[in-house]
């Protein structure tokens, strides 16, 4: 594998809180237009990870390349300038605003008067209403409050907004956690749908039968240590799980070989 | 066809943190419109309209900072010293011009400490202006010894401020409407109002997407505090004479015109239309109370009633309308 397709390489990577090891040289990488499942139990490290990658923290050890240049972030801003654009559930948008005013939030389009930044309301509405019905998103009115939304539809807004302003990689955390089977589903659609646009995916989860359905690679860290890294080919939800389960790490290796 | 109108109409309206506080505000005024004789007349509005534009100029203010998720009971501590700068000015002979512009800068000064201690130490606003509101009201008593202050001269800049125009209506109805605007604009047409919100909305979600959540709170905080200020230099334009005491409680008075008029405690939700209204509909109870001929003892009864009604129904409204 050329190193051009790879978007992320994070090599070596550990990260200590006090005594907790968090992440032990983790190596981890996301090639261009590929959604990577990162999964393992509570407390693998699977958020720590991310939170480096995306700028929240700093690793001890480590260093991370995008596009092939090491880069290191300051704050999250920094990575999201870059491209990389995480999704956490609760805290993606804000539900007493409208779907607009989210969308566009920190990134308002602006016509300068003097010293004031006059919104581009009408230019925002209607660019958020195209943007989310592109990718199949049907939202009754851009100034309709988005606690109205469901939870599906909230993601999808956010997934949107990220593929509208240019995101590179999206990180989404456990983005099917408390949904219906059809919501869910619906998510699952705009992850492929926005692999489609170009975009690559890191997909947190526990819920191994949802990432399997979409992911082409698989990241298994346990206790802050990378466990595995399978091709969807090369493996089986079940056999995620049982690695997951039983943390044996040697057996893997061993049935790898094999 | 007349139907549907309405219907959209409604549907719309209904969806306005202002819905329940214009109808409480025309159930009110049509109830006080039979009950009280004298209520429906010129100076009668206008008398409302001057009580109102002072404690809504405060109320303006403070739901700026609310929207924004933070809280400042120093309001009416901030109208007492503004308004004795005003004063003690006055009677030494500085010009008034002076006088109303230290009055802001001191106002600006404690709304600046209130917001950099609110977001650098990490204590809730309700405390940090609950001490402000204790240490300047301190203050203003040590400096006079408790005494008012009284002025007997007049000037342009004091009829600006406050002169009677028209029979009783007065120049502080100008002020007031000209900061509602402001601030409506302000909050919902400007990127910055878009940053109040989100601010108080959703802090993590603001900051996740780079908003400067603290140099916004702070901003307000400072905003509402030269507001108070405003108010303070309004009263004094209007009494020419501030006691110590002057602005006591009022900031609860502002903090119930906000909450009447369907801002959010929890922030991230209001408006100062909202704000606007809340303040006439206090001051139009206080008025219409005495001329319905009750004890003015009823007054505070009856705004904690109003309070209360409108809490209810506001959270209600708002339920019905996110469904």
């Amino acid at each position: 594998m050329s190193r051009d397709d790879l978007l992320v390489r994070m090599e070596g990577i550990s990260k200590r809180f006090g005594t907790v090891q968090a992440l032990k040289n983790v190596d981890f990488d996301v090639k261009r237009q590929e959604v990577m499942g990162l999964v393992g139990d509570n407390g693998a490290g699977k958020s720590t990870l991310i939170k480096i990658l995306t700028g929240v923290y700093k690793p001890d050890e480590g260093k991370i390349y995008f596009e092939g240049r090491e880069v290191s972030f300051n704050s999250p801003k920094e990575a999201r300038d870059l491209g990389i654009e995480a999704v956490y559930q609760d805290l993606a948008l804000i539900p007493l605003m409208s779907i607009t005013r989210n969308f566009f939030l920190g990134r308002e389009l602006v016509r300068k008067v003097g010293p004031l930044n006059l919104l581009e309301q009408r230019k925002m509405d209607e660019t958020a209403t195209k943007v989310l019905r592109d990718i199949g998103v049907k939202v009754r009115s851009p100034d309709e409050p988005v606690a109205i939304l469901s939870g599906g539809e909230r993601q999808s807004v956010a997934i949107g907004r990220a593929i509208h302003f240019g995101a590179k990689l999206l990180v989404l955390d456990e983005p099917t956690a408390a949904l219906s089977i059809k919501e869910s589903q619906k998510v699952l659609d705009f992850v492929l749908e926005a692999k489609e646009r170009g975009l690559s995916i890191i997909f947190i989860t526990h819920n191994i039968y949802h990432v399997y359905s979409v992911a082409d690679r698989f990241t298994i860290l346990e206790h802050g240590r990378k466990v595995a890294e399978f091709a969807k080919g090369d493996v089986s939800a079940e056999e995620i799980i049982e690695i997951i389960r039983s943390g044996h790490q040697e057996a893997v290796r061993e049935k790898e070989k094999g | 066809m007349d139907n549907k109108f309405l219907k959209t109409f409604t549907t719309k309206a209904r969806k306005r943190p202002e819905f329940g506080v214009l109808v409480g505000f025309l159930i009110v005024f049509i109830g006080f419109s039979f009950a009280a004789e004298r209520f429906l007349t010129f100076d009668s509005i206008a008398g409302i309209i001057t009580v109102a534009a002072e404690l809504g100029i405060v109320t303006a203010g403070i739901t700026f900072l609310m929207i924004a998720g933070e809280f400042d009971l120093s309001v009416g501590s901030v109208l007492g010293a503004s308004g004795m700068i005003c004063a003690i000015t006055a009677t030494a002979g500085i010009p008034h011009i002076v006088g109303l512009l230290l009055a802001l800068g001191a106002a600006a000064i404690i709304g600046l400490l209130n917001g950099v201690l609110v977001v650098h130490t990490g204590v809730p606003s309700f405390i940090i202006t609950l001490g402000s509101q204790m240490l300047w009201r301190g203050v203003i008593l040590a400096v006079t010894g408790g005494f008012p202050v009284r002025y007997w001269g007049d000037s342009a800049l004091l009829f600006a401020l406050n002169g009677r125009f028209a029979g009783q209506l007065r120049m502080s109805a100008f002020w007031f409407i000209a900061i509602v605007v402001l601030l409506t604009f302000a909050l919902t047409r400007t990127r910055y109002g878009n940053w109040v919100f989100a601010t108080g909305g959703g802090p993590q979600a603001a900051k996740a997407l780079g908003i400067q959540i603290n140099k916004v709170k702070v901003v307000n905080f400072v905003i509402s505090a030269v507001l108070a200020g405003l108010a303070g230099c309004i009263q004094f334009a209007r009494f020419r004479s501030i006691d110590p005491t002057r602005g006591q409680g009022l900031e609860l008075e502002a903090i119930a015109a906000a909450v009447i008029g369907g801002t959010l405690m929890t922030g991230g939700y209001g408006s100062i239309i909202g704000a606007m209204l809340g303040a006439l509909l206090v001051g139009m109870v206080r008025s219409g109370l005495v001329m319905a001929g009750a004890p003015s003892y009823w007054y505070q009864a009856f705004i904690g009633i109003v309070l209360i009604v409108a809490s209810v129904v506001n959270i209600r409204l708002r339920r019905w309308a996110l469904r």
